[in-house]
């Protein structure tokens, strides 16, 4: 019952991340090109235009590696791993799955932290946007790529008992 | 001590290399006492850098590109306008791939979009096996000097916030990039010509000019709106970005209909893989760099080397020969943001100008690509032709030394690369 549900959550958690990925690709685009008909012909701009699409940079940068995690596509050297075949692969692939886990769950906390800073300070972005809100994306995402990360570790050896 | 010992064994192992790098970042803030959340606060400048939006969106229209049938179109294209030219098909391949890797900056897209098009085509008009392969698994990588390519943007973004050798723009570089790439482009058509010599010539066919041109109205305008917009100082690079990305979008989505829209959001998936894969190495090395600087790391550097090497030249050939086995090893996103920030400082000490170290840096690491023996397109074509890698090291090796010839000259005659930016 209970991996069911887990699995429901991460789908449902999958497509979330692909539709933001999207939508914030789109709404960059169109965004951007106002952007440049505002200036050009009518010699005006939306104020928030710049800041928001520089945010969604970041947010698009963490989605991208968020979805890199799950695919396991992280520019990496493919050197040794050549070398290995089979048990070894799976060992140092869990390894390094688990490292990765901590490192993302180090940078989640301590994102967290900065965060968490920022909330307290009160201090904002533009307008209405506060800067926390801009910024909770790097917990967010750290914190999904560690889980992940820890998964697909834990995955590897449970391959490699079995095989 | 150890600490670096177990990071580079991390990286060699294949952990991804952003966690390598904010590791390293944490192991050093953490020894020097100060608060981990600097980190994030300097991963967060990502969301400073306003030319950054260029990257996703010269990504985008690059892998929609790529998807739809214009790499066909490009081959016709360049087919129809150059192949009746010495060499032919083979100066085709070399126009069309660095046109193309101009636009999608990866260069392993190159060889498996228009490689696999253009073996064949090589194959069946009775080139040389290994001419061809040499040629095609070359020009993978060639066109990495011509705008809007993704790592000129990538070199300007870190040299620029270094904060060291005065302003460095996007523009610069691709002013920079533009004789240089020339040369190598010459060079090579050069070596095609004469190794193709005596080969029956083929006519020009004015009637498959025409369609050729005109199935590919849409395309043609492409270059000339980044470019033109570009240089005329008429869009920002992020602008035209937008527009290239926008205009891509229409044509091949809702004018040609190449690109069902329902395929669209695994495009844009796939094409922000990479684009995240790139900022978060950016974005762990802007940490990393920091503690760098603070520790005045590069200071030390540049004092250990000159107390070795006192002149220019031979800084310049160790660097030459450094880049070549770092290119090898590293692709170029995680080799320019981990290194530029060591060796920038230091080429500035012996007088070198900071935009032509990039072209020096990136003309490097395009051969780097195909370098023996762990080049990485040379494991992509010897995967995507099913040949032995040994034959790959054989066929490339001649293009291997043209293109060798072609760093040294850009490295050693720095106006042709500052030529058109004022900076000489």
């Amino acid at each position: 019952m209970q991996p069911d549900l887990l699995r429901q959550v991460f789908g449902w958690l999958r497509r979330l991340e692909d539709l933001l990925l999207a939508l914030l690709l789109s709404g960059m685009i169109l965004l951007g090109a106002l952007q440049i008909i505002l200036r050009n012909i009518f010699d005006s701009g939306l104020a928030w235009a710049d800041p928001s699409l520089r945010i969604a940079v970041l947010w698009l940068a963490m989605l991208g590696a968020m979805a890199a995690t799950r695919d396991g596509n992280h520019i990496h050297i493919d050197l040794l791993s050549r070398l290995f075949s089979g048990q070894g692969k799976a060992v140092s692939r869990m390894a390094t799955d688990l490292f990765s886990a901590v490192v993302c769950g180090l940078l989640a906390w301590h994102a967290g932290r900065f965060v968490y800073f920022e909330w307290q300070d009160g201090s904002m972005l533009y307008a209405q946007v506060p800067a926390w809100l801009a910024e909770s994306i790097l917990p967010i995402g750290f914190g999904i790529m560690a889980l992940r990360f820890l998964a697909s570790g834990m995955l590897q050896s449970h391959q490699g008992k079995s095989g | 001590m150890l600490a670096a010992l177990l990071l580079i064994l991390a990286a060699l192992a294949g952990a991804p290399l952003f966690v390598v790098i904010a590791a390293g970042a944490m192991i050093g803030f953490h020894g020097a006492d100060v608060d981990l959340s600097v980190v994030a606060i300097e991963f967060y400048r990502i969301a400073e850098m306003p030319v950054l939006l260029a990257i996703p969106l010269f990504t985008f229209a690059g892998y929609l590109l790529s998807e739809s049938r214009a790499p066909q179109r490009l081959v016709r294209l360049t087919r129809a306008l150059l192949g009746w030219m010495p060499g032919g098909l083979a100066l085709v391949s070399l126009f069309a791939c660095a046109l193309f890797t101009a636009f999608t900056g990866a260069s392993g897209v190159t060889i498996v979009a228009l490689g696999a098009l253009l073996y064949p085509a090589m194959v069946e008009e009775g080139y040389r096996e290994n001419f061809s392969l040499g040629l095609v698994t070359t020009s993978g990588s060639l066109g990495l000097l011509f705008a809007p390519a993704l790592p000129l943007i990538l070199y300007a973004v870190v040299a620029q916030q270094l904060g060291i050798g005065g302003p460095i723009s996007v523009d610069d570089m691709f002013l920079a990039g533009v004789f240089p790439g020339l040369l190598m482009l010459t060079l090579l058509a050069a070596w095609s010509f004469w190794s193709t010599r005596g080969k029956p010539l083929k006519g020009f066919n004015k009637g498959e000019a025409l369609s050729a041109i005109r199935e590919s109205v849409w395309e043609i305008p492409l270059p000339f709106i980044v470019l033109g917009g570009v240089y005329s100082g008429y869009f920002a690079i992020s602008e035209a970005a937008a527009v290239t990305a926008l205009y891509v979008l229409v044509v091949e989505v809702f004018i040609l209909r190449e690109i069902p829209l329902k395929q669209l959001p695994s495009v844009m998936r796939e094409a922000m893989l990479l684009v995240g894969g790139i900022l978060v190495i950016l974005g762990a090395s802007l940490a990393s760099t920091n503690y760098l600087i603070d520790t005045e790391v590069p200071s030390r550097l540049f004092e250990t080397i000159q107390s070795l090497v006192s002149d220019k030249l031979t800084f310049l050939i160790l660097l030459n020969l450094f880049l070549l086995v770092l290119g090898t090893m590293l692709d170029i996103f995680s080799a320019l943001v981990l290194v530029i920030p060591l060796l920038l400082p230091v080429a500035l000490g012996y007088g070198i100008d900071p935009v032509h170290m990039g072209i020096i840096f990136l003309a490097n690491m395009q051969i780097g690509y195909f370098t023996p023996p762990v080049g990485m397109n040379l494991f992509i074509a010897s995967y995507r032709f099913n040949k032995d890698i040994l034959q790959l090291y054989k066929a490339t090796l001649p293009w291997f030394f043209i293109l060798f010839g072609a760093v040294l000259i850009i490295t050693y005659w720095p106006d042709l690369s500052l030529y058109l930016t004022n900076r000489n």
